[in-house]
Formats: structure tokens, sequence, C-alpha cells
């Protein structure tokens, strides 16, 4: 039954007249341009006058589910968020059950800690990379960025025994120590990287296709990133300072030496820069971290609490006494099985891959939490959608889309 | 007398007037149909291949590995081949079906219009006015993409028409400017003179490479080849004006692009890369035709194969940045090459080095 004002309300959904010489367009959700969410796009002629994100596509209620499992248990939950940057997901909630049983890990832990996170900060960044580059139809990019990465993914295996999702960080400590010769491994891939990104900028960035396409194209000033509360990358590359790891370092990163690269443009092709100079970063990073590590004696990866509890074999293991597949490797220890969290209420916060990720984490003396609640990058960078693409052209909107380094399933959990 | 119909002559009569009459035999055998299908297939594998080298993978390799992964291919056209064609119940059913026919047709059509030989027994049709047959047919196939568009019924499908509308008028001219140019510059329309004018070794993509150059780039606009895939630019309106095509009718709306940057190539080998030209065509079929047409094609190929790479350099333009370029760029540069035409018929470059390509 239409109405003569055109809005008529369906059960769940809504119906309403467009003005003239408005198109509708739905880009996704099975799109090849759209990942899992739906973008809905108003075009006049060629131009995008109203667009909106529609999100929700893979929402999996982690918040709620959560309430049902064992502390522990919800590390592998949390990671589904962002199986590509699993540690930067994961970490925060285990920095805030940390705080409500007050423990601290070990120095060693810490390091181990952002070693990974770095790993998995560059695995991230190329993964955006590599969508990037498709987005533009610049297939070259696509395959380098996402066989590059494969190099990152295999770092964190060799750490930690899986390829993604590491479940890694632990209630104060680590699943286990690092190889041997991590450190080989990790100055190896660090020595390639920083060779490929000068190649990536020969033929991505520096490409007058590419620039083009991305020069002046998605601004958002610095007073307007603010406004929306954009985080991570994005809003570094529009002129703001602001980063974790600068703000309110966490783990090791206030040992380490880095800088936070800051780009004043605010444009697609600041945003791809800007995690060019962070992939560097992270490779200084990941350096010093695997130096401290190499030149500290294996002084536990663990807190002394749960350690305590770990059965002799383990920590035969972990001297070195037993020959096991992998010396000094240790796996989970058992007392986290029956794990109970004193009553209380904490907060923590990272800087993932794809910006700020927060955790609230509530809990009444169970063993399950009360109440998880998770505010991570993805979600607070998604209304740049609505306000950095009217005004583009419909071509412009992967171009927008593929900077700012959008991941669905990290926002709708 | 009364001849003896045997069944020799039968055959014979067949051969010599169904399949080596040279309107069939180049409309269906070389450089039509199956050579595209043959070219279009080789192509398909280097652009992959290539692209493979240059991105750090394999590419198509597992299926046989001693021949590259070449037969992948073909197991692709068969997949093709024998796809379900699903057609959506909102689509026009009769145009929907009736233009990529159409497409194809129209998109073979040049190459009846274009001498492989200086041997006038195996001209398709008089060759007085081809170049400017063959560049008029050209112009006949886009209309049907928009047909297509229009017919599907659906809004990428028409974002991809109204994108395809766009770049055809642009390049159009390009195309057509550039390739009359040589006319300008030889005075004759006649393929075979303009062949003829180029044995000696001077090309006239090298005589006037800025010809070349805008018939190059106009190519690869027309033929959405990269870094002008825009009517069909995956990432934004799926498959643009084929989105709704499925099964072999994809591969027809597919295969009607790669025939017309098939049958563009021919037309640069002939017009800038010197056709034959270091070959003097014989007598008799296979050295007066057949050996000939393998030069052009093989000369032909090689442009293919470098539009192809491309794919692996470039990303996509924007819309109205391609039109920018056909319109603020191309446009002078094929009238710059015009005019370079027209001062080498000024000057009489050609008659100078010994070539006349026109008598009188």
């Amino acid at each position: 039954m239409a109405e003569a004002s055109g809005a008529v309300a369906l059960p769940g959904m809504e119906v309403r007249q467009l003005e003239r010489n408005l198109y509708e367009v739905y880009i996704g959700p099975a799109h090849p341009g759209s990942g899992h969410m739906r973008i809905i796009v108003r075009v006049e002629g060629d131009v995008m006058v109203e667009v909106d994100p529609d999100i929700g596509f893979v929402h999996r209620t982690m918040e709620k589910l959560s309430e049902g499992r064992d502390w522990m248990k919800n590390i592998p939950l949390f990671e589904r968020m962002a199986i590509l940057d699993a540690c930067n997901v994961t970490l925060p909630y285990v920095e805030a059950v940390e705080k409500l049983l007050d423990v601290d890990p070990p120095e060693r832990a810490k390091y181990l800690r952002t070693l990974l996170c770095e790993i998995n900060r560059v695995a991230s960044h190329l993964y955006g990379f590599g969508i990037f580059g498709v987005f533009l139809g610049h297939s070259t990019l696509y395959m380098w960025a996402f066989g590059d990465r494969e190099i990152f993914v295999e770092l964190a295996e060799k750490l930690t025994g899986a390829r993604l999702t590491h479940s890694y960080p632990m209630f104060g400590g680590v699943r286990r120590d690092m190889p041997d010769d991590f450190g080989k491994h990790v100055r190896k891939a660090t020595a390639y990287m920083r060779r490929r990104l000068d190649e990536y900028a020969k033929i991505f960035l520096n490409n007058p296709n590419i620039r083009s396409r991305l020069e002046g194209v998605g601004v958002i000033p610095k007073g307007r990133a603010v406004e929306m509360g954009l985080a991570g990358p994005n809003v570094r590359a529009s002129g703001v300072k602001y980063d974790v790891r600068l703000a309110e370092p966490y783990e090791a990163y206030d040992r380490v030496d880095f800088e936070i690269p800051v780009y004043e443009e605010g444009d697609s092709l600041a945003r791809a820069w800007q995690r060019v100079d962070e992939i560097r970063q992270s490779l200084s990073i990941m350096e010093q971290a695997v130096d401290w590590l190499e030149k500290h004696p294996r002084e536990g990866f663990i807190h002394e609490k749960f350690w305590k509890t770990a059965p002799p074999i383990y920590k035969q293991v972990y001297a070195g006494a037993v020959p096991y597949a992998g010396k000094y490797r240790v796996k989970m220890i058992p007392l986290y099985a029956s794990l109970r969290v004193p009553a209380g209420r904490s907060f923590a916060r990272v800087e993932s891959g794809r910006g700020e990720i927060t955790y609230y984490v509530e809990s009444d003396g169970k063993d399950t939490p009360y109440r998880v609640r998770v505010v991570s990058g993805s979600f607070r960078n998604v209304i740049a959608f609505k306000y950095a693409m009217p005004g583009h052209r419909l071509a412009d909107l992967p171009a927008i889309y593929g900077s700012f380094d959008y991941f669905p399933p990290e926002w709708d959990r | 007398m009364v001849e003896m119909v045997t069944a020799y002559v039968i055959w014979h009569d067949f051969l010599r007037y169904l399949i080596f009459y040279p309107p069939v035999y180049q409309f269906i055998i070389i450089p039509g149909l199956i050579a595209a299908l043959v070219v279009a297939i080789f192509i398909i594998w280097f652009e992959r291949k290539a692209a493979a080298r240059v991105q750090m993978r394999y590419g198509p390799y597992e299926i046989s590995p001693r021949t590259g992964g070449a037969t992948q291919l073909i197991a692709d056209l068969i997949r093709y081949s024998f796809q379900e064609i699903i057609v959506p119940r909102t689509v026009d059913a009769a145009i929907y079906f009736a233009a990529p026919v159409a497409a194809v047709i129209l998109s073979l059509m040049p190459l009846n219009a274009i001498p492989l030989t200086s041997n006038p027994a195996f001209w398709p049709i008089p060759m007085d006015y081809s170049l400017l047959v063959a560049v008029a047919l050209t112009t006949l196939s886009p209309i049907f993409v928009i047909v297509m568009a229009w017919a599907s019924n659906n809004k990428f499908s028409l974002i991809g028409g109204v994108r395809e509308s766009f770049i055809v008028t642009a390049y159009e001219l390009v195309a057509v400017l550039s390739m009359l140019s040589v006319a300008a510059s030889m005075s004759t329309f006649n393929l075979v003179d303009i062949v003829e004018a180029q044995s000696g070794g001077l090309w006239y993509g090298l005589l006037n490479p800025p010809a070349f150059l805008a018939a190059f780039i106009a190519t690869l606009m027309t033929t959405s080849g990269f870094p002008f895939e825009i009517p069909d630019a995956e990432s934004e309106i799926v498959a643009g004006p084929y989105t709704e095509y499925s099964g072999l009718m994809y591969g027809l709306d597919m295969g009607a692009a790669y025939i017309k940057r098939w049958v563009f190539s021919v037309l640069m080998a002939l017009v800038f890369l010197g056709g034959w030209a270091p070959y003097v065509p014989g007598t008799g079929f296979v050295l007066g035709y057949l050996v000939p047409s393998l030069i052009v094609s093989a000369k032909a190929l090689v442009i293919m194969a470098v539009m192809s790479f491309l794919r692996a350099v470039y990303g996509r333009y924007r819309i109205d940045q391609a039109l920018g370029v056909a319109w603020e760029i191309l446009i002078p540069l094929a009238m710059a090459a015009f005019g370079v035409g027209l001062a080498e018929a000024y000057f009489h470059v050609y008659a100078h080095l010994g070539v006349m390509a026109v008598a009188g």
C-alpha cells in the first residue's frame, strides 16, 4: 500500500521514494567490491550523493557468547573478529583480565607479545594493501602483498605454532617461548620486506595511474577526523598524532624505539603511505624486540603464579633438559581450565592494525565473564564512508573503501 | 561437352567456393573466427603466465606442467560451453540473446575488408577503399554492448552500458583519425598499396609514431584493456554490461571483446607494422595466402601480447579520467598524427624513399 508521502513501513524494511534523478545502487553484501557488508549508494549521474554503510552481515554475537564461556576459552573466540590480526585483537582482553587477576606478566612475555603484535600488524597492513590493490584493478599489488604477507604469517607460525589464530597471549604471559633460531628468521624477513616496500612504491604508490586515482580522493581534514572519532592509521593520515602505543604504552612499547608517522593530506594516497611507513616502524620494532629476547636469558614466559602449577615435565622441557619437539617449547598450563577471576571491572586498550581496540571486562567472580564489551578500530572508521564518499564518483567507492582498510568481521563481531 | 560431376568435382568446388572462397575463409578461418579463438586462448594463457611471472607465482600449471598449463584454457573453454545458461526472468529475452551474437558477428566483419596478401585472387573484396571500409566496420559492434546492458535490466549492467557508450564516443574518433592518417600520408585508402609502400622496411609506425601510439591506446580503451578496464570494472559494477550473462553467453560477450582487440591488432599490423612486409607473396594458396596471413597474424599477436601485459602494471582509471585522456590528450595527438601524415604527403616522403604507393 503506497502512500503519497512515499514512506511505507513494512516489517523489518523501510521503503522510501527517491528524489528525482537519483539512482540507488546496492554494493553488496555479495559483490566483488563490498566485502561482508552492504553499502547503499544513491548516485546522481555518476556522482554519489548519499552513502549509507549497512553493516551487520557477519555479526556473530561474540559479546554474548563470551558470557557463556570460560575466561580462557574467550581468547580463541575473540580472535575470530580479525584472525589476520589475532594477537592485537585478543591482547586487550588478556590485559583487562590480568588487571582483575592482579598479575603482571614477566618482562620476557611482554617482549614476546610486542613481537607478535608487530608481526600481526605488518601482516594485517599487507592484507589491507592486497585488497586495496584488487579494488583498483591492480592485480600485481594484490598478489605481491598477499605473497609477502605469507612470510609474516609463517613467522607467526614459527613463534606460536599457528598461522592465524595463534591464541598467543594468555593470562600472565604467553603460550610458549620463541624458538632458538627465531631471530635469524625475523631479521631475514625485515630485510626482505624493507626492500619490497620500495618496490611497492614503484609499482603502486608512485604509479601515475594509481596516484591519479588516489590523490585528493576521500579527503578527511584533521578536524573532521577528530569529530568522527576515526582511529588508527586513518586518523594519523589526517594529521592527528594519536596512537595507543604512544598515548598509553602497554607491554614493551615504552622500551622500544619507534616513531609514529603522520601525514597531513588525509586523502586515500596519504592513508596508503601511512601504512607503508607503519610497516617500516613495525619492522624496526620487531628487530628490537628480537634483539632484547636474544640477549636476555629465558627467565620464564609466564607469571610465577601460574608457572608453579605446571607439571614438572614442563619445567624440565623449558630448562632444556628434556628434548621435545622444539627445545624450550612448552604448551599451555592446565590451571587455566578452572580459572576464576575476582569480581571487578577493568578496561584495556591496544593499537591494532586497524586502530584502537578497547575491551571492557566485568567479572562477578565466576568462571565466566559477566560482561565483555568490545569496540574495535573498524567500528570507528566505518562512519567515515558516509561522509568521505559523497561528492565523488561511483568509481571512487573502491578507492576510498580500500584506503580505510575496513574489515567487516572486526566491527560486526 | 558437359563436365562430369564426380565426387572429386563436388569436393573440389566445395572447398574452392565455400571454404577457401576468400570472403568465407577470411571470416571463418584466418584471421576470422577460428584464428581468433586460437589467438584468444593463446593470449589469455600468455596474459595469465606473464602476469604470474610479475606477481611471483606460477599461473596455470598443474593441469599440464610440461606445457606450462596451456590446456587449462581449453578446460576453461569447455566449462564455459557446458555451463548452464541462466536467464533472469526480468530480461528482454530476445534482445538479451541476439545482442551478444550480433556483437560477435559484427566484430568479425572488418576482417572481411582487409587483404592478407598482394595477390588479387585472394582478396575478399575489391581493395580500393579497404582501409575506410574496415575502420567503418569496427564501429558497428559497440552499440550491441549497450543493447546488452539495456536488455539485461540490471543496475550494474546499465551503469556499465552508459560507461561503454561514453568510452565509445571518446575512442572512436581517435581510432579513426589515427588509422586514416596513413591514408592522408600515402594518398590512398587501399590497404594493399599501404602495405606495399612499407615493404622497404620503413614501417608507418616508425614514420608516424604518434598515430601508432594513439591507435594503440584507443584500442586499449575500446576493448576495455588495462588501464582502461572501465565498463566492466569488477570491484565497482560486477561485470558491467555482462553482469546478467552466464555460461556460453558470457563467453560470447568476452569473446566479442577479444575479437575486437584482435581485429584492431590485425589492422594495426597492416597499417603500422608493414603487414606481410618483409615477405613478398608468391602464387598459389600456401605461398600467396597462407604464409603472408600468418606473418600478419604474428605481428598482430605481438601487439595483443603487449596490450595484455599492461594488466600486470596498471590499475584502472576512473571513467572521467579516461575520457579526459581521450578528449584532452589523444584527440590532439591523433590530430597531430594526421598533420604529420599530411606533411609527409606534401613532402612526398614515400616517393623520396623510392616507394611509389600510388601511380598518379
